[in-house]
């Protein structure tokens, strides 16, 4: 079909679709180029190294160029683009529309591809002699990168997706028959509403970069064996283990302030298969880490360092894997479906884990094992059977991840464990246990040989030291009450913060070098404090005992956190008292204003704040609430909504009230008519109501009074819950016809009626309308007290700073040497 | 024996442990059929019935939502969930529910609703672009 489309911006694309197939070509060219710079025996003939470059800075351009065409595309609004029209919509702000541009997988991986490109050029500005064969691994997986974005059909298999695939290519429909369907498409879908966060902006940014660095040490590894340079690989790829470890780390907590601040699962980790995936490569990277000193230090562990090199990459791969391929299909809240790329991811995987194995197995009996054994008072070690056990961590977690794997590989039908929060929390506390008690006394360890009743006589004390301190701290935060295991965790990370602390004292004592691995660990003992009282100790504020309840529900149902409240009633909750004062809207989102005070025993006001937890509305996707949270420095109070009555798009106006008065009524319970004399007062359920005074003449909106005409105001002063509205009913007589005009209080959920005068009795006749408690504006909400969660961010924040500091000493070394 | 022998057994042993952990805590997909059969919590897969009724009535108790719903062998059975009434959840496609029966009803811990979303499905909405057609 030869259809001449109108209004089509196809310049973009093509411009775009060229950079894709150069960036592929180019980065192919690259990893050729270099496989032969490193195996030609010719030192002098530098002709395949250039080419290597230039190939690969040939890749980076494009993918600049790549970017730029999908920029614009996605910055201009042309819905041709299945991209743009499936992310964006013109009502997004331009920082959402840069976010727009990885919201996508497309986007992703052109982020991913983007990051390396720009490692690799750090790498052939400072890898020397490591270039070529660094350069060749790194290439080769900017191949593989660069092939997903190709959206080419080869041998009837389409391999990639294009971003710059058309609408009317990627979606099928009877409205693309006609040449002029653009000007049926004015907006695109726009963003996920769940997306549309400031974090969308900053954090996939941070985790392609660890992801992408992941690949150095790996290219290292690969490099080392495959040029038979055993030990000499280990030193640079510590730094960038560093590096990758630090970015990486980062990249995820990141996430979980995320999804603390703004999504709606009440916490900070869920145990979602994503974020496990995302935790995979960090674990082994960190175990890597460890082992690659422990090598450098002592030769020992050299095969185990290595395999847990490798292995983070192909965690990285098999973590996308996980989140692309639709694998996970129900298990995982957010996972992409898949775009039809399950099998290329697969080889992908296979790809770099066959290389992996081949090394090993080629290089095998050359690799520098000692027969050695170590001394089992030797720093090295215990840093080693650390290793092993963040390993094994790792292994339960990809184990238990991967059900939907292995239910897809072995035709079984397993379904994660029923409670699976608990089920992890358990199993990973066990494993932290271990972990950060080695992260503690191994700090009194030397390296090769230590003084061993110095070294228990001084563990010991720190022990106690800790026990003391970790009985305080269960006590007051209530950690008691919870398992065992937990307790344990706490006591051995407070032993480690302790133990690292002195190392950091003593470091400033001249111990320079060990400052930075210890302020690393004071860092990643805090983390585990923080989240395990914060997520352990987490207090429902909003306990709900009302209601026809289900005695003795099942475990996780228990806690009955909802409260409905209604509009401007004060209602208490826990130590606040909270009221819902109204909302506001700022499109897309509704905010619901909660007013938070707190008395002291005397009864006097202590602290008063608003919360704004919001709800966006969205045709597509439905409600999506978002919470808001107080911060204190020790605790936080967090805040959602979790259900509303039906929103009415727009709050009828007074004309409208007035046609549908009959409707109108059926809103409000049976009326009840007062008679009245001013200062008289009338009750009702909420408070009373003053009849302050006639007014003779009153006005009524677009009616004129005419002579003879007779309007009168019966003002009212209305209290209820300690707040003081007016109202003015107006009673007319109009061409010897009566009207009235009735005022409503939508606060109060009053409707008033100046209904009669009765001169006879010098009184008149007020008819309060009130609504029935369901008509009533209220919100169903849920308040969360999460204590010390400071210390997780903190934590993660002393974390870095230990890899900053690590990482800038290891480079002197790299220098040095 | 060596200490890295000692150490990899000990790994092995705690590998295997891992795998036994897992092997007893996971769950089964099942029907209500099955839930009433067993004791401990399963996940039961099926679709919400949309003519009957959807309970939530937040005046009443804010944590409690019950629904009815028709599992992968066609058997219906009364949902409770200890909660409020999952947004958009009548138009869900399918459910995942787990928890366990008591009695006749169904307790779910947890709700998992996979909705026709907008973000996993392509459709052009031709009917909200074509109302502004006026303005070519």
């Amino acid at each position: 079909m030869n259809t001449v489309f109108k209004g089509e911006h196809l310049l973009p694309g093509h411009l775009g679709q060229i950079f894709v197939i150069i960036s592929f070509g180019a980065a192919l060219l690259s990893a050729i180029s270099y496989y032969f710079a490193t195996t030609n025996t010719d030192k002098l003939d530098k002709s395949w190294l250039k080419m290597g470059r230039i190939a690969f800075y040939l890749n980076g351009a494009s993918i600049l160029g790549i970017g730029t065409c999908l920029f614009y595309v996605i910055y201009n609004h042309y819905f041709e683009y299945h991209y743009a029209w499936a992310y964006t919509s013109r009502e997004l702000p331009v920082y959402y529309i840069i976010a727009g541009f990885w919201n996508g997988q497309e986007g992703g991986f052109l982020l991913w591809a983007f990051w390396q490109a720009v490692l690799g050029l750090v790498l052939i500005r400072r890898a020397k002699s490591w270039e070529q064969p660094v350069m060749t691994v790194v290439s080769l997986s900017q191949v593989l990168l660069a092939s997903m974005l190709l959206g080419i059909e080869v041998f009837g298999m389409r391999l990639g997706s294009s971003p710059f695939l058309l609408l009317r290519d990627a979606v099928e429909g009877p409205i693309f028959s006609n040449p002029d369907y653009l000007s049926f498409i004015k907006d695109g879908q726009g963003m996920n509403p769940l997306l549309q966060n400031y974090w969308m902006v900053i954090h996939p940014p941070v985790l392609f970069l660890g992801l992408a660095s992941v690949a150095i040490p790996f290219a290292y590894a690969i490099a080392g064996l495959w040029q038979k340079r055993y030990k000499e690989w280990v030193n640079p790829a510590i730094s960038y283990s560093l590096f990758g470890a630090m970015i990486l780390g980062v990249g995820v907590i990141m996430g979980s302030l995320w999804a603390y601040e703004s999504l709606n699962f009440g916490g900070f980790w869920a145990w979602d298969p994503v974020e496990n995936a995302s935790i995979f490569p960090w674990l082994t990277l960190v175990a890597g880490l460890h082992v690659l000193i422990v090598f450098k230090n002592t030769g020992h562990a050299y095969v185990t360092a290595t395999i847990l090199i490798l292995l983070s990459f192909i965690l990285v791969l098999y973590e996308s894997f996980l989140a692309r391929s639709g694998v996970l299909g129900e298990a995982s809240v957010h996972a992409f479906t898949d775009l039809g790329m399950f099998w290329q991811l697969v080889i992908f995987i296979l790809i770099f884990l066959a290389l992996s194995i081949w090394v090993l197995v080629a290089r095998w009996k050359e690799l520098p094992i000692t027969k050695k054994d170590e001394d089992t008072y030797s720093r090295e070690f215990w840093m080693f059977v650390g290793a092993i056990f963040l390993g094994l961590s790792c292994f339960h977690l990809v184990l238990v991840t991967s059900i939907p794997v292995w239910n897809a590989m072995f035709g079984t039908k397993l379904a994660p464990p029923a409670e699976s929060v608990t089920h992890y929390n358990v199993v990973q506390g066990s494993f932290a246990v271990v972990i950060a008690l080695l992260t503690g006394f191994t700090q009194f360890l030397k390296y090769k040989k230590t003084d061993v009743t110095r070294f228990f006589i001084t563990t010991l004390l720190y022990f106690v030291f800790a026990a003391l301190i970790t009985a305080l701290v269960v006590y007051t935060t209530g950690l008691y009450k919870l398992r065992f295991v937990f307790q344990l965790v706490m006591l051995t990370s407070i032993y480690s913060i302790l133990v690292n602390a002195k190392v950091l004292s003593d470091s400033f004592k001249g111990k320079f070098k060990l400052a930075g691995s210890a302020v690393a660990h004071i860092g990643f003992g805090l983390m585990l404090v923080g989240a395990l009282i914060a997520a352990g100790t987490r207090k429902v504020i909003s306990v709900n005992d009302k209601g026809i309840g289900i005695a003795n529900f099942s475990k996780a149902g228990d806690e009955r956190e909802n409260v409905m409240i209604y509009k401007n009633e004060p209602t208490k909750m826990g130590d606040y008292t909270i009221t819902y004062l109204g909302d506001s809207v700022s499109q897309p989102n509704h905010y619901y204003k909660v007013n938070y005070k707190r008395y002291d025993k005397g009864g006097k006001l202590t602290e008063e704040f608003l919360l704004k937890p919001n709800v966006q509305i969205n045709p597509q996707m439905g409600l999506t609430p978002s919470p808001d949270t107080k911060h204190y420095l020790f605790h936080d109070l967090y805040t959602h909504i979790t259900a509303l009555p039906p929103i009415k798009e727009k709050p009828a106006t007074e004309e409208a009230a007035m046609h549908g008065e009959q409707n109108d009524d059926a809103n409000y319970d049976a009326p009840i008519t007062h008679e009245v004399a001013p200062g008289d007062t009338i009750r009702f359920r909420e408070g009373y109501m003053v009849l302050k005074a006639l007014n003779k003449d009153a006005k009524v909106q677009n009616i004129p009074i005419a002579a003879g005409d007779i309007a009168i105001g019966a003002k009212l002063e209305v209290v209820a819950h300690g707040k003081t509205y007016e109202a003015e009913p107006v009673y007319m007589i109009k061409k010897n016809s009566a009207f009235d005009f009735a005022r409503k209080i939508e606060d109060v959920g009053l409707k008033l009626r100046f209904s009669k005068v009765l001169p006879e009795k010098n009184k008149v006749e007020i008819t309060v309308y009130q609504q029935p408690e369901s008509k009533r504006p209220w919100i169903v909400m849920s308040a969360l007290d999460f204590p010390y969660i400071n210390f997780l961010w903190s934590g993660t924040i002393i974390m870095v700073i230990g890899f900053l500091m690590s990482l800038s000493r290891r480079n002197k070394e790299l220098k040095t040497t | 024996m060596k200490k890295s022998s000692i150490l990899g057994l000990v790994t092995i042993a705690v590998a295997i442990a891992v795998i036994i952990s897992l092997y007893s805590s996971t769950s089964t997909y099942g029907t209500f059929v099955d839930a009433k059969n067993t004791n401990g919590s399963l996940h039961v897969i099926g679709h919400l019935d949309k003519q009957k009724e959807l309970y939530y009535d937040a005046a009443k108790d804010a944590n409690y939502f019950s629904f009815y719903m028709t599992d992968k062998k066609g058997n219906e059975c009364k949902v409770v969930f200890s909660g409020t009434k999952p947004q958009d959840f009548e138009r869900s496609e399918q459910i995942v529910l787990v928890g366990e029966m008591r009695g006749n009803e169904f307790h779910a811990s947890h709700i998992q609703m996979k909705c026709p979303s907008k973000y996993t499905q392509d459709k052009v909405e031709v009917t909200e672009a074509s109302a502004k057609k006026a303005d070519i």
